[in-house]
């Protein structure tokens, strides 16, 4: 007995000792790796969102304290940043040494040869390649940031799902159950069809103005001098429906349905008209709302359910200093139209965006070494699970198992676990080397459909045809 | 000739400031006007293509909307300025109590940002949130939200920029109050001038070079407004002014070609526009000299 007590303690010793030798030689393979490189200062910019904000704030200052290399990093709006990324990467001022690649900008980047082959480069610099990073690692997400031949061009850094939200508290109580049952005559539950979707709205607005208070029945991201309305129609209500790729025919290279477009058929016109309609039961904010705005709304208890982007769920459902509804929030699937899900399964569509971002390298950045240390320590294994955590991130396939995000999952009603079994049924952004260009286009006819000035078929026939042209002076016109 | 020459190499310093960093890239975007350039077209590099783009914004109704917009904006907004400016200047030309505060608290907001001016309107009048549309609803029962209503969106930018920009006018109307001589004014008043008459005979000539100045200013400065515009309300309904059309254009879109003709029609306009005002105000016709 005494023997086997010594074998163990022997045993566990020799763990310990190991596991700090592997600690210790890992952190001097960093010091090593980057002393050629300590002082430099890299300079990134991303738009502000809670990973990127983990970023700024905790990753940096690590890298910073384990390398020697700073790391100033811009976290600005989502204009912002995309202006300041192109301008420095077409100018080729060299300002940036790592950008923010969206999910749907990257086609538009890599037709442009912006950005550096990440594998290709961390295997000419055999010196700089981390052990422990490991493209593999990585979930599916991170193929958008792939080129045919499977190398990345960008590391992920944030993937998330826009699900639907709603408040437990309020779905739970019995009495509005039953004021809900009484008025429409079956029981009211988060919603699965569109229709109930529409009854909760209106039943919650109601209810709201019944009780006096601040209490709408939906979100909705219909800013009128932003992008974000035209996101939330082409990208979470639109594929709701089964209009895919924004109605945009590749291989016609048309929006029309006349040309095998379908941006102003029957499909995207119903989407349009059913979310323009749900406006009466939105806060009065619904209007001015970026995606930003619709998570604060929903986070101060302003609306019943919505939808909201995943990155968002974890703070609303847990930090009680931003929000005022923490432990009651409630995340499903968001509603969609008959076959819709069965289609996603096959493969032939998919019901909503699955958004996120990678950081890479411009061409133009002047400390690529520096920033590809920094990139492999962004996207090793060991920072996952607290940013996660604090992001509702996901990117490696391993932190789902990760206790922490067990934990968090229950607090957060199980969104990475749909995030990890039902994330699939959703896609990233259609591979548009012109997407900010088509989306511009579109844009002030979705306003003019919010304001009421145009109905959703006048707005989206007219979108469709100022596609076409724009498509044909870009050159991927019919 | 020696003074002639240390003259010049005195101003070559600052000519050629003026030539680097305001003509080159003047002739650069009216180059970059005659040509169809977006990076992320199916074609690289910039395509000669003429006059199409100063074609083209002829008939998009987005461009024209927009300088409707901004003619209005600048309409009401300098308007409003001039005339508050004015009788702010008149009353401080008096001795009031507490008239030292007053021009002090006066003069602050021209010392803020526009972008953080835009900020400070936006979490003002932000529906939802902000105390206007709260106490507008609670006591008038008016819906007031700059994202549904275009009308709204377009008035509280005027309002914002009255309230940014007025003091500028006041503190130059007060600079050409001051400087008047009294003799014209008790002149006139001797010879039996009522109030108005003084102030269109007397006050107004002398007026005239600081007004057109001030004007002037105020109306370049309004064809451009962006930030605080951009801060407000995104450029959405009432407020897609030129200035944010030609970002939208620029930047988003990315249509450099496109962006750069209707900087120079912008331009063009504005500088028709002053000289129109120049003419209307200063009464100069073809011929005259000074």
């Amino acid at each position: 007995m005494k023997k086997i007590f010594t074998l163990v303690l022997l045993l566990a010793f020799a763990l310990l000792a190991n596991m700090s030798l592997v600690t210790a030689d890992h952190h001097g393979w960093w010091v090593e790796a980057a002393a050629p490189y300590a002082g430099t200062t890299i300079r990134g910019v991303s738009e502000s969102t809670p990973p990127s904000n983990y970023v700024a704030d905790v990753l940096a200052a690590q890298f910073t304290e384990l390398t020697g290399i700073n790391v100033e990093f811009e976290t600005t709006s989502w204009d912002q940043m995309y202006s300041k990324a192109i301008n420095d990467m077409e100018a080729n001022t060299g300002i940036y040494d790592f950008v923010y690649i969206e999910q749907d900008i990257i086609y538009s980047y890599l037709a442009q040869d912006y950005l550096v082959n990440l594998t290709q480069f961390a295997g000419d610099n055999p010196d700089l390649a981390y052990a422990s990073y490991d493209e593999s690692a990585f979930t599916s997400f991170a193929d958008y940031f792939k080129n045919a031949d499977g190398d990345l061009f960008g590391v992920p850094m944030e993937a998330f799902v826009k699900v639907y939200l709603y408040r437990k508290d309020l779905f739970e109580d019995a009495d509005i159950m039953a004021a809900f049952e009484a008025d429409y005559g079956y029981a009211l539950a988060p919603a699965e069809t569109f229709e109930q979707y529409r009854d909760n709205a209106e039943f919650f607005t109601a209810y709201g103005e019944s009780m006096d208070m601040d209490l709408w029945g939906t979100t909705v991201q219909g800013s009128t001098g932003h992008p974000a309305s035209t996101y939330e129609f082409l990208e979470s209500i639109g594929p709701s429906f089964g209009l895919y790729n924004w109605g945009i025919n590749l291989e016609t290279g048309s929006a029309q349905s006349a040309n095998g477009g379908a941006l102003d058929g029957d499909t995207a016109v119903a989407a349009l008209d059913y979310w323009v309609g749900l406006l009466p039961f939105a806060p009065p904010e619904a209007t001015s709302s970026t995606w930003d705005e619709v998570a604060s709304s929903f986070a101060a208890g302003r609306a019943a359910q919505g939808w909201v982007y995943g990155e968002n769920a974890a703070w609303i459902a847990t930090d009680d200093s931003r929000s005022a509804i923490t432990g009651n929030v409630g995340v499903r699937l968001p509603v969609t139209a008959e076959g819709v899900i069965e289609a996603a399964e096959m493969g032939d569509g998919y019901i909503g965006y699955y958004d996120g971002g990678a950081f890479g390298i411009p061409h133009s950045s002047r400390n690529k070494e520096a920033t590809l240390l920094w990139l492999q320590f962004i996207g090793q294994p060991s920072v996952q699970a607290e940013w996660a955590a604090a992001g509702a991130r996901i990117t490696h396939t391993a932190t789902f198992d990760d206790p922490l995000i067990a934990e968090q999952d229950t607090k957060v009603d199980g969104y990475y676990t749909l995030l990890e079994e039902q994330g699939p049924l959703f896609a990233g952004a259609p591979p548009f080397p012109f997407h900010a260009q088509v989306r511009e286009i579109i844009d002030p006819f979705i306003h003019r459909v919010i304001l009421g000035e145009l109905t959703a078929a006048e707005g989206l026939s007219q979108a469709a045809m100022a596609v076409d042209e724009e498509l044909d002076r870009l050159g991927y016109g019919m | 000739m020696r003074n002639s020459r240390t003259g010049w190499l005195l101003l070559s310093p600052t000519l050629i400031i003026l030539l680097i960093f305001g003509f080159a890239p003047f002739l650069y975007v009216l180059f970059v006007g005659f040509n169809q350039w977006n990076v992320f077209s199916a074609e690289d590099g910039l395509i000669f293509n003429g006059l199409d783009n100063f074609r083209r914004l002829v008939f998009d109704a987005d461009f024209l909307h927009s300088v409707g917009l901004t003619a209005r904006f600048a309409i009401f907004a300098i308007g409003s300025e001039v005339v508050l400016g004015f009788v702010l200047a008149q009353m401080l030309t008096r001795n009031f109590p507490g008239k030292s505060l007053f021009r002090i608290i006066h003069t602050l907001p021209l010392m803020v940002a526009p972008i953080a001016v835009g900020a400070i309107w936006r979490l003002l009048v932000i529906p939802g949130f902000g105390p206007v549309p709260f106490f507008l609803d609670r006591w008038f029962d008016l819906q007031y939200q700059i994202g549904t209503y275009p009308d709204q969106a377009l008035w509280t930018s005027v309002i914002m920029d009255v309230w940014h920009w007025t003091p500028f006018v006041t503190l130059t109307m007060l600079a050409g109050l001051t400087a008047i001589p009294k003799e014209p004014v008790e002149q006139a008043k001797v010879d039996g001038a009522s109030r108005f008459q003084v102030f269109w005979y007397v006050t107004l000539p002398f007026l005239r070079p600081v007004l057109l100045t001030t004007v002037f200013i105020r109306i370049m400065d309004a064809i451009r407004t962006v930030d605080e515009v951009w801060m407000l309300a995104g450029g959405g309904p009432g407020t897609r002014f030129t200035g944010i059309y030609i970002w939208r254009v620029v930047f988003p879109r990315t249509d450099y070609g496109y962006g750069s003709s209707i900087s120079i029609i912008t331009l063009y306009l504005t500088i028709v526009l002053c000289w129109l005002l120049f003419i209307a105000i200063s009464g100069r016709r073809k011929g005259e000299t000074e």
